[in-house]
């Protein structure tokens, strides 16, 4: 039985168990080369806040055009969406449309919703937003109060099917029930596939040329231009889901003659899906970002395509180009030292890109860490050069106390994630953030320009290093940076 | 008609209010006891909301949180709770420990208060506020810290009889509330009194401590914090007076009387404060007197924003620069008790009562009221309430982009402006309101 035949997708904790949130240790040194340093289910005595998987989902859930985004639950489960809609606006007006709002509503749910069930509130819900706003898509979506209380928004859903218009998408986000954002991914893909995608024999017929590519949330449309790009190098058009997709182009997934992963960790379940179920095969291996990177992910796409040769013709003619439009930056960034944080596979691929640049990479924090990122962080061992890695979901304490003792020349973080190395001095680069070029070759040149320019204009990091203030006693700075990260039960 | 949900929330839940507030408490280190992504939601709501402030000493993801599992919402988050806190003193540098539990703790009945209670010393104080989200709105939450002060965190001190604690102002929720915090100062300033503003970077390390020593609560809000002012009341007799949200001149010539009067200040000293004042703003304002009239700059307006801004914004533009308010709609969903207040308050400061007045949140609703207002007001012969401006937050330029009328973000959520020190309270708060509403009439120039 496939995963998809069931109502509420798999945890990450189940799908892969080996998945972790803690670890802390230098990696890639003679030593300890080879190793795959992860402990499962370690965790930590103390936590900061962090995000969970409706954060990520509703990323997603709120690019897409004509559907409205109901969360069910408490008033604020889910505001973090008028984060999102700055997204949305500069995503639709770079589309060609006007910038207009995302829809997300909330059933607000009250004192007596919790002790008398919300359900009957998301019936008249989903019914009154089927009638305000004539959407193609309602997703319904769980925040944790629900969970806590018994809703059941599957029976929910199929309750009003009959009255409303909209398809309704039940997704299953209860905050607490997952460690790991990246359960996000899932919950996604499995209402996709249950709700949008069509019976194989019904399927369109097949493209040979097309190419299934997921846009990562974090993808702008500068990312979607050069992997589109790419792919027409070798004659091949990119099918981009599910960022921005309208929810009735979803069944042409299954029409496309491979699907090519941009992130496995964020990519695996639905290529795995539309692998078993339409028959398109998928390449889960390598994120396109960086230089090295980028040409395996082309071959990879060609060797599977019977290609192969196309493909490689043509990342030799990108890398050349593109070693010599980058040798002017080359100078300045080699021997700096930078620090890199972010999701699991952004992380270690942009430190494979680092590399290329010439800059020696110190640290490492990936907010999760599972097998798929055993090839990826392999790849950085090569050298023999140590770099400390640690899994973080965020958790800026021990950021703080990392980044003080190793004092880097530049840090590279997640949207939301550069404050502390900031308040410390320490040059910033954003590496997710919609709208900005990362992948492919010419996200490549294009993250070596902004490199440049942070480096060479470092201000205002100066200053907030000479005057900024962390929240943390000095005494902290003093104790070992992994000294919060306990082993799981069972494990030594 | 109640409706079954509420569209695209202008605000959060009590715990992001409590959060916002006791995160800018200075040297205070809030501890969630909530899931894991609560810290999240609040710091990706805050930058599309709060005027692109997320970051703060303590918030977004610097927050200590218990990011309650499975397990806990099972068998309890205490044990949890408790290593959190400790940890927490550890780690991180404050004076003051703030406990504030979300939806999930709450509904599994982990008693949070009483553990706060425990690990509470004095030198080491730890208060709790309960701020489930299905309790109420961030406003409640910024009520609930407020509350929790009160009763748990200040003492009563010998009185300052220049001394006021200044409430009604939600951080973030506000998101000119640095600079709305910072003009009270100013208007206490010039009758001789001083703010103990509480939140803020303006607020100073010994903030919570000196609260106990004013002599009069002045609370700018006809809904915001009055409870808790009540509370103060009945714990240290501290008593409170309602005052306007004083956003430009006329406001503020409210605001120094009514304070003048709670401070028992001569009448003529507070006269002589009200007139140098307004000599001095008019001043300052001459430079823009030529073009206020030969650019025709009146506007019909509709105006959105919270209880607290909506009805300063509109007495400010009637009052100020003679625009004329057509609509001004209050986003909180209130019940008829919270209408009622307000138009007592509104009664008792002297504010003038917003003349065509919708409760509404919904962006959609919202449109429906101004559609009214705007309906056929193109035909030959009629007045067209034109040009007009819409006053509001982010969400409502897709109404002025429907009624071809200027925009500016001045309420909850702001996503299209940075702010740190702006405010629209004070004389001089009033000249930076009419500098951005008639920046705005002039965009294209």
């Amino acid at each position: 039985m496939s995963y998809l035949d069931s109502k509420i997708p798999p945890l990450r904790e189940h799908r892969h168990p080996e998945t972790s949130l803690a670890h802390g240790s230098e990696y890639g040194g003679r030593r300890s080369r080879g190793e795959c340093p992860v402990m499962s289910r370690a965790d930590r005595s103390f936590t900061q806040g962090s995000i969970c998987p409706l954060l990520p989902a509703l990323g997603i859930m709120t690019s897409l055009p004509d559907t409205v985004v109901l969360l069910h639950g408490s008033v604020g489960c889910g505001t973090c969406a008028a984060g999102n809609n700055v997204n949305v606006r500069a995503g639709r007006a770079q589309r060609g449309g006007a910038p207009s709002d995302a829809v997300w509503v909330s059933t607000s749910l009250g004192e007596m919703n919790v002790i008398n069930g919300g359900d009957a509130k998301l019936r008249e819900a989903i019914v009154e937003a089927d009638r305000r706003y004539s959407p193609k898509v309602i997703l319904a979506v769980s925040g944790c109060l629900p969970g806590v209380i018994g809703d059941d928004i599957d029976a929910a859903a199929e309750a009003v099917k009959g009255q409303v218009r909209a398809r309704i998408l039940p997704v299953h986000c209860e905050g607490f029930k997952s460690r790991f954002m990246a359960t996000a991914y899932d919950v996604i893909y499995h209402a996709v596939g249950r709700g949008l995608m069509p019976a194989p024999e019904s399927a369109p017929p097949r493209d040979p040329r097309a190419v299934n590519v997921m846009n990562v949330g974090s993808m702008g449309l500068a990312d979607e231009r050069e992997l589109s790009r790419i792919l027409e190098s070798v004659g091949l058009k990119a099918n981009f889901f599910p960022v921005f997709s309208d929810p009735d182009s979803f069944p042409r997934a299954a029409s496309a003659a491979l699907s090519v992963s941009v992130c496995p960790t964020h990519d695996d379940y639905f290529l795995g899906h539309l692998e078993e179920k339409y028959g398109v095969p998928r390449v889960i291996r390598h994120m396109p970002i960086g230089i090295g990177n980028t040409s395996s992910w082309l071959a990879d796409v060609g060797e599977a395509l019977g290609l192969g040769a196309e493909a490689r013709a043509a990342a030799a003619r990108e890398e050349e180009a593109l070693r010599e439009a980058l040798s002017g930056y080359l100078p300045l960034f080699a021997g700096k030292r930078a620090f890199i944080s972010a999701g699991e596979y952004r992380s270690l691929a942009t430190a494979s890109l680092l590399k290329e640049l010439g800059f020696k990479v110190c640290g490492i924090r990936s907010f999760h860490f599972d097998s798929f990122a055993e090839t990826e962080l392999g790849k950085l061992s090569g050298d023999g050069e140590a770099f400390v890695f640690n899994v973080a979901n965020v958790q800026p304490f021990e950021e703080a106390n990392l980044l003080r003792r190793l004092r880097p020349d530049l840090f590279l973080g997640h949207m939301h994630g550069n404050s502390t190395a900031s308040r410390l001095g320490i040059p910033c680069q954003v590496i997710y953030n919609t709208g900005y070029g990362y992948l492919g070759y010419r996200g490549a040149w294009d993250l070596a320009r902004r490199l440049a320019r942070k480096l060479s204009r470092p201000g205002l990091y100066r200053r907030l290093g000479r005057f900024g203030r962390l929240p943390y006693r000095e005494s902290w700075y003093s104790q070992e940076p992994f000294s919060r990260i306990r082993a799981g039960e069972g494990e030594a | 008609m109640k409706r079954p949900f509420v569209e695209r929330p202008r605000w959060s839940c009590a715990l992001g209010g409590a959060l916002s507030a006791a995160g800018n408490i200075p040297r205070t280190v809030p501890v969630l006891h909530a899931g894991p992504g609560c810290a999240g939601n609040f710091a990706w709501t805050a930058s599309g909301s709060s005027a692109l402030q997320v970051t703060g000493q303590c918030l977004a993801l610097s927050v200590p949180s218990s990011n309650l599992q499975e397990s806990e919402v099972v068998f309890g988050g205490l044990d949890r709770l408790r290593e959190e806190i400790l940890e927490s003193f550890e780690i991180m540098d404050g004076d003051l420990y703030f406990v504030l539990t979300g939806c999930l703790p709450e509904v599994i009945g982990d008693d949070a208060a009483q553990l706060a209670e425990e690990l509470s010393t004095r030198e080491r104080p730890v208060l709790h506020a309960s701020t489930p989200g299905f309790l109420g709105d961030s406003y409640l939450g910024y009520g609930e810290v407020l509350r929790a002060l009160a009763e748990k965190g200040v003492r009563r001190r010998r009185t300052r009889k220049d001394l006021a604690n200044v409430w009604g102002v939600p951080p973030g929720l506000d998101p000119f509330w640095r600079g709305n915090l910072e003009g009270i100062r100013e208007l206490l300033g010039l009758l001789g009194l001083e703010a103990n503003v509480i939140f803020g970077p303006g607020a100073g390390a010994d903030a919570v401590r000196k609260a106990g020593a004013a002599a009069v609560n002045v609370i700018v809000s006809g809904l915001y914090g009055t409870q808790a002012a009540g509370a103060f009341k009945a714990l240290h007799g501290i008593p409170f007076v309602e005052a306007p949200l004083p956003y430009g001149a006329a406001a503020s010539e409210r605001f120094l009387k009514i304070v003048g009067r709670a401070f028992r200040l001569s009448s003529s000293k507070v006269r002589r404060a009200v007139e140098a004042a307004g000599r001095a703003h008019y001043a300052a304002l001459e430079p823009l007197i030529d073009v206020l009239t030969d650019m025709e700059t009146q506007r019909h307006a509709a105006i959105i924003g919270d209880a607290n801004h909506a009805p300063a914004l509109a007495a400010f533009v009637q009052e100020e620069l003679g625009w004329s308010p057509e609509l001004t709609v209050i986003v909180n969903g209130l019940e008829e008790e919270g209408k009622q207040a307000l138009r007592a308050h509104w009664a008792r400061t002297g504010t003038p009562a917003p003349e065509n007045l919708v409760y509404a949140s919904d962006a959609s609703a919202i449109l429906e009221a101004a559609r009214a207002v705007w309906a056929d007001s193109d035909r030959p012969y009629r007045d067209p309430k034109r040009p007009a401006f819409v006053a509001g937050s982010s969400l409502d330029r897709a109404l002025a982009a429907e009624l071809g009328a200027a925009h500016l973000s001045v309420s909850y959520p702001v996503s299209n402006r940075a702010i740190l020190t702006r405010g629209y309270t004070g004389f001089s708060g009033g000249l930076a309101l009419a500098e951005d509403l008639v920046s705005a009439c002039i965009a294209g120039r």
